[in-house]
């Protein structure tokens, strides 16, 4: 299983992790209570500042995507802990279906898009 | 048998050994045909022009240690202290693998400059594995426990025995040895840990094949620690019986425990050229990229050595070639080693 990253993308590389890793467990090819590299693996592995991947993961501690246990490394936490509100949990849908809509795409075109996506992360997550 | 007999054939036998490794070596630019060297993709006439030049600097290169090698056995033989040739094995069969190391990477660097343009344009999209490479993923524990408990029962061996009459016996001559091994396995793990940290960033393209090759590298070199380690132990446990054996019967107890490892030797060795053919042939069926690293344009690494602790790499790859680290736990450790492995030297019988 591969995080990839994309030197050409404009996003920051804590992002890009951040966004990696996030749709690997919506996809369920990281599971509850799997292990994650630690920070200092990946970190050495993409040639970057610690921080930069200590950013990341606490992004995603933050998120309640990962439990961070120091010693003993970090894991993909289980979903039912997530803790945010409705309104949080839509945000980002909410500014990808903007952006959607701003790029010209008809509604039903935007429609089938979201069916496809929501198909493909329910197939793979489960 | 005398034991700086033993040297002489070690020594020998590490020579015999070089051979094949040197031809490796020396044939490693052209691996992947006349298109290559190395890794670095060339035009047709690269060897014509400026790549013979290239070629034959790295092959100079590798006769270093034998330039080394050469006048310091010529010195050790003359004064007579044979024994020292053991060390020299010690000191060459590290050296080879970094000089090897630094020329690869240097004649690939020079070879970029003229190389085909391709060369230097690094691919966008890196993968990066995520499954955790700590020490503990890669042990086995009932290795672990059956080194640790032999060591410890040759250790309480030693320990009676050094008892028993200790004003006849010279604390060095029972301890200082199982020492100096002991010390050696640190070492070897302290190799291991430097094994887990090589960096694996592969290119999306081909990731899986890329990840195989350098997984099973790695892999590779984790067993080949851990026989040196099981071979350190065998030798920590040898040394009571050998202290204990009465003078008349040590000529016939060294024999044996040193037939004993030169077959083993060489069926280490056997093992070793095939598992290289079969990596060789895993590391060709890829083809080599040029990854970015994020580091290179920054002047954090512009000396040969840095202090950088939020860095996690020992060494950086900066704007004018590699820096070592100082900031980083490991080169922390790496002094402290060689610092302790001075003093335990200096622990070592005389005789």
């Amino acid at each position: 299983m591969f995080l990839t990253i994309d030197t050409a993308d404009a996003r920051p590389i804590y992002q890009q992790v951040v966004d990696g890793i996030k749709e690997l467990i919506a996809r369920g090819k990281l599971a509850e209570g799997a292990p994650l590299p630690p920070v200092r693996q990946l970190a050495a592995d993409l040639g970057v500042n610690l921080n930069t991947v200590a950013t990341a993961y606490r992004e995603l501690q933050k998120d309640g995507l990962i439990l961070i246990r120091h010693g003993s490394g970090s894991v993909v936490a289980s979903r039912t802990i997530t803790e945010r509100s409705r309104d949080e949990l839509l945000r980002p849908l909410r500014t990808a279906l903007t952006e959607l809509v701003l790029s010209g795409l008809s509604p039903n075109k935007i429609q089938s898009i979201v069916m496809r996506e929501l198909r493909l992360a329910g197939k793979e997550g489960k | 048998m005398h034991s700086d007999k033993y040297a002489i054939i070690i020594y020998i036998f590490f020579w015999a050994a070089r051979i094949n490794g040197c031809i490796r070596r020396g044939l490693q630019p052209l691996r992947r045909g006349r298109d290559w060297f190395f890794d670095v993709p060339v035009q047709s006439d690269f060897y014509a022009v400026g790549g013979r030049k290239l070629l034959r600097a790295y092959w100079i290169r590798m006769l270093i240690p034998f330039g080394i090698d050469i006048p310091i056995a010529a010195a050790i033989f003359l004064s007579g202290r044979l024994l020292y040739l053991n060390f020299l094995v010690l000191f060459l069969s590290a050296f080879i693998h970094i000089n090897h190391s630094f020329s690869v990477n240097l004649a690939e660097r020079q070879a970029r400059s003229i190389a085909a343009p391709q060369a230097e344009k690094p691919v966008a999209r890196i993968a990066l594995s995520l499954k955790p490479r700590r020490l503990r993923d890669y042990t086995n524990s009932k290795l672990e426990w059956t080194l640790a408990l032999s060591s410890a029962f040759a250790l309480a061996l030693l320990t009676r025995y050094y008892l028993a009459t200790p004003e006849h016996h010279d604390v060095r001559l029972v301890f200082g040895v199982p020492i100096f091994l002991l010390y050696l396995q640190v070492g070897i793990l302290f190799v291991k840990r430097l094994v887990l940290a090589w960096r694996t960033p592969v290119p999306q393209s081909q990731a899986a094949e890329h990840m195989e090759a350098r997984e099973e590298t790695r892999k590779y070199y984790v067993r080949v620690c851990d026989w040196h380690r099981v071979g350190i132990a065998a030798a920590i446990l040898f040394w009571p019986i050998r202290l204990s054996t009465s003078a008349g019967g040590l000529d016939r107890l060294l024999s044996t425990w040193f037939g004993i490892w030169i077959a083993i030797s060489i069926v280490s060795f056997v093992w070793i050229e095939i598992r290289r053919q079969q990596l060789l042939t895993l590391a060709l069926r890829v083809r080599p990229v040029k990854l970015q690293d994020f580091l290179e344009r920054s002047e954090i690494a512009r000396w040969p050595v840095c202090y950088q602790p939020s860095v996690p790499m020992l060494v950086i790859k900066g704007p004018h070639g590699y820096s070592l680290n100082l900031g980083n736990g490991l080169a922390h450790f790496g002094a402290a080693y060689l610092l302790g492995l001075a003093a335990v030297i200096a622990f070592l019988p005389r005789h």
